[in-house]
């Protein structure tokens, strides 16, 4: 694994994915590798408001002659997320990675894997559909959203999960596109036709996590899990996003995740 | 650089610090946890987080905020106790040769001794400071640092379990920051630290509640930087032979410099670490460059150098 370094990066593109959620892509003449479920400390430009960078997900790591690209997707929410909205191709920002673990990507003999995210979620679940296709490793990718046009990147997601021989599922709370529903509930009718998977890496909002949690432990799927609990450092010192564990301990979820295994998580995670 | 060697080092009583840049408690784990990203060795000192004698877990999230030019924090001082830093920190920083202050708090006046009963054991230990920030339980729940009396006991008695170095990390919040000033001093500290965060609360207006879980939490950053210079110099006024360590909101050299013209021996970089791992090494660098422009050849010709009007 890549030691974490503290990048000066210059924006490549960047792409409108919906009304509200954008694609930076920046480029390094550094040395940067990283492993899906890894993420990165972003400054959203000069100056001291706002204060702390925002931690993202890498959605993609692709070599392109002598720079590396570094692919993140963002959610427009507030003033930090606006102002890289805001960033014209070329400009400089700082960019502090690769933070965190990962999922765990190998599947054993043939077994398959499912991949589920839910809205902005998409990014490192999206980043380990194409590891896995490029490695030959089977899986099925569910994409949930609120609504079509917050489900992000559909055709990418689809050619990941076509080269991997698996399906695509699609789902939205309004039913605007896809299955209607949860994706959860569209992951939980399959299991429930006799479908079987080896594990799930998933990232959503804390209530699709919750929702999957609780159906691996319903039907002992093995689970990882990328947590978004608002991060000040990223590096595990200001203990600002810790999460409980079953075993009672509070750990900084930048440092020791931020993927974790369902069943490591405290109880009230698969209640 | 214009080609002037700037003297960077300083020292806070009597102990001598390479540099004037210290990290802060509270930002810089244990010491070792940002190393890859800024040696402790190459800063003044290093401050460990605060240390209980046994670990705490600290408050229930959400524990931080961001605010205007600042952040708002109520970790609940979780840390992972004196006896892990001594086993699991320690020996690697006096392998470094990082200076370590060792930051101290406790519920209870026995509990800030009982830390430094297990500090004195080893080596590499450069200084105590003093967290008196948190309610004193067997006092009513009133902080150590907002009575003058409680904290004189409080220094006092510290000071009779160690001959290192001690510092008092000041609350803003206190009544009577002068007086509590004094009270550590004639308690026995050997310089102040100030300040600490100070007392905040953000409001989310949609679900009209307080946004941290605790409600009331420490604001931290460039917003307090003012309020801060404006405490050191008040105490280097008033107390003008005893050494101070500033902090509050130091992002440049500049900072820093105007911090030591308040009076400080020494500067704490804290929030700055959140957004920027290495900016100690950074604020150093622009220090040093801010001496070479304005002609000063030694740093500490900067301290207490303000020319009151």
């Amino acid at each position: 694994m890549i030691a974490r370094r503290d990048l000066a990066v210059r924006v490549a593109v960047r792409t409108d994915l919906s009304p509200t959620c954008f694609r930076i892509v920046v480029a390094t003449l550094e040395p940067f590798a990283a492993v899906p479920g890894q993420f990165a400390m972003v400054a959203c430009g000069e100056g001291l408001d706002p204060l702390l960078r925002r931690a993202y997900s890498i959605a993609g790591v692709a070599r392109d002659g002598e720079r590396t690209l570094v692919e993140l997707m963002v959610k427009e929410v507030g003033r930090g997320t606006a102002r890289l909205r805001r960033l014209p191709v070329g400009a400089e920002i700082k960019l502090l990675a690769p933070l965190g673990n990962g999922f765990t990507l190998g599947a054993g003999g043939g077994a398959r894997l499912v991949l589920v995210a839910g809205g902005i979620g998409l990014p490192p679940v999206l980043f380990a559909a194409e590891r896995l296709a490029e490695a030959g490793t089977p899986f099925d990718l569910f994409l949930g959203a609120a609504t079509a046009a917050e489900l992000l990147d559909v055709e990418r997601a689809a050619a990941a999960a076509t080269a991997a021989g698996g399906e695509l599922v699609l789902a939205t709370d309004d039913g605007s596109r896809g299955e209607a529903g949860f994706v959860t509930a569209a992951l939980a009718r399959r299991l429930d036709e006799g479908r079987r998977y080896e594990r799930a890496l998933a990232c959503g909002p804390n209530p699709m996590l919750r929702a999957l949690a609780r159906l691996a432990r319903e039907r002992s799927l093995a689970a990882e899990l990328s947590l978004e609990e608002p991060m000040g450092c990223g590096v595990g010192v200001c203990l600002g996003c810790v999460v409980e564990l079953a075993d009672g301990r509070l750990v900084p979820s930048c440092k020791e995740g931020p993927v974790f295994e369902a069943s490591r998580l405290a109880a009230r995670w698969s209640a | 650089m214009v080609g002037v060697s700037v003297r960077l080092e300083t020292a806070v009583g009597a102990l001598r610090l390479a540099n004037p840049v210290m990290a802060a408690s509270g930002t810089f784990g244990y010491g070792l946890d940002l190393a890859d990203l800024c040696p402790p060795e190459r800063l003044g000192a290093v401050v460990s987080k605060g240390l209980s004698p046994r670990p705490r877990s600290g408050n229930p999230m959400p524990r931080i905020v961001e605010t205007a030019a600042g952040m708002i924090n109520a970790i609940g001082l979780q840390n992972i106790g004196v006896e892990a830093f001594c086993r699991d920190a320690l020996p690697e920083l006096r392998v470094r040769g990082a200076v370590v202050a060792v930051n101290v708090f406790g519920a209870r006046l026995e509990e800030y001794l009982e830390v430094i009963a297990r500090c004195e054991r080893e080596d590499g230990i450069a200084a105590y400071e003093l967290n008196v920030s948190c309610p004193n339980v067997s006092a009513g729940g009133i902080e150590f640092g907002h009575d003058p009396a409680l904290l004189e006991a409080l220094t006092a008695r510290c000071r009779a379990a160690t001959r290192r170095p001690l510092w008092v990390k000041l609350s803003p919040n206190a009544p009577d920051l002068t007086a509590t000033a004094r009270a550590a001093v004639a308690g026995g500290a050997d310089a102040l630290t100030l300040i600490n965060t100070v007392r905040a609360l953000a409001i989310d207006a949609a679900a009209r509640r307080p946004v941290l879980a605790n409600g009331i939490g420490g604001l931290s950053g460039p917003a307090i930087k003012p309020v801060a210079l404006r405490m050191v110099w008040e105490v280097h006024r008033a107390l003008p032979e005893v050494p101070l360590v500033g902090i509050g909101g130091v992002e440049t050299g500049r900072d820093a410099a105007e911090f030591l013209l308040a009076g400080a021996s020494a500067v704490q970089v804290g929030t700055a670490i959140f957004r920027e791992p290495a900016a100690p090494l950074r604020i150093l660098g622009e220090l040093e460059r801010f001496c070479a422009e304005h002609g000063v050849a030694d740093v500490r010709e900067l301290i207490g150098g303000l020319q009151w009007r």
